[in-house]
């Protein structure tokens, strides 16, 4: 599979504006409705946003990849060369408990079907995000 | 992001426009919390110019919400254009804030 975009980014979250942007365009390119471009925008941004806190824990020195592969589904693979998550360790907070923080990974999961890290990359990280293709993205821009 | 702090019909109001993120919100959270901090209350956020919110944006608010809480303060947010309510409402965010659709509701009740 081939990516049709990537774009790399120092891991600063003043660039996180620049992802949501080339998200947002390739979503829309790849037929997504409105709100489903809104969610991937905001799910993307806070996987990032989690590589910067946690894998870098800060650094702005870090790097960023973002690849789209916008196929039968839309793809997106983050990746990153900083703390190795723990995937068992990764889970929201109880939406019923109401405290700052915890609701990111909420928004990824909501938008994503698919939430895999490929434990096969040596150094860093490399998350696999896949929406499938949903009722209201049909034949939109196809 | 933009942020004022404005007052109508004598009560604080910050209003905001552009976009509240992990590079952004921080600057929020220092304009709001000096608020909390001097113990403002009512505050009303008037959020009819924000284009996009993220979690840390959306954290800002509940640790000024809670902050606020500590002494009996009020905290309004107003005007919340329909893909944002979505989010607050996803997070189940809006039982918890006092949501109103414009500042004179908010005035009013």
């Amino acid at each position: 599979m081939t990516e049709t975009a990537a774009i790399t980014v120092p891991s600063d979250p003043r660039y996180l504006a620049v992802i949501r942007e080339l998200t947002a365009a390739m979503a829309g390119a790849w037929g997504m409705s409105d709100a489903g471009k809104d969610d991937v925008k905001l799910a993307v941004d806070e996987a990032c946003a989690n590589v910067i806190k946690h894998a870098y824990r800060g650094d702005v020195s870090g790097r960023i990849v973002v690849k789209y592969f916008p196929g039968a589904s839309f793809e997106v693979v983050i990746e990153d060369d900083g703390i190795k998550a723990r995937p068992e360790n990764i889970r929201g907070r109880d939406l019923d408990d109401v405290r700052p923080g915890g609701l990111g990974i909420h928004f990824i999961k909501r938008t994503f079907d698919v939430f895999k890290f490929d434990g096969r990359k040596k150094k860093g990280n490399r998350l696999r995000l896949v929406r499938h293709r949903r009722a209201e993205d049909a034949d939109q821009g196809r | 992001m933009q942020i004022r702090v404005v007052e109508d019909n004598g009560v604080k109001v910050i209003a905001l426009a552009g976009e509240i993120d992990m590079h952004t919100s921080p600057v929020l959270r220092k304009e709001l919390m000096s608020l909390v901090q001097k113990k403002v209350t009512p505050l009303f956020v008037d959020f009819n110019e924000v284009s996009y919110i993220d979690s840390s944006g959306i954290a800002t608010f509940v640790e000024g919400l809670k902050g606020m809480k500590s002494y009996g303060g009020t905290l309004k947010l107003v005007d919340i254009p329909e893909r944002i309510m979505d989010i607050f409402s996803f997070a189940k965010l809006d039982k918890v804030f006092e949501i109103r659709g414009t500042l004179h509701d908010a005035h009013n009740g």
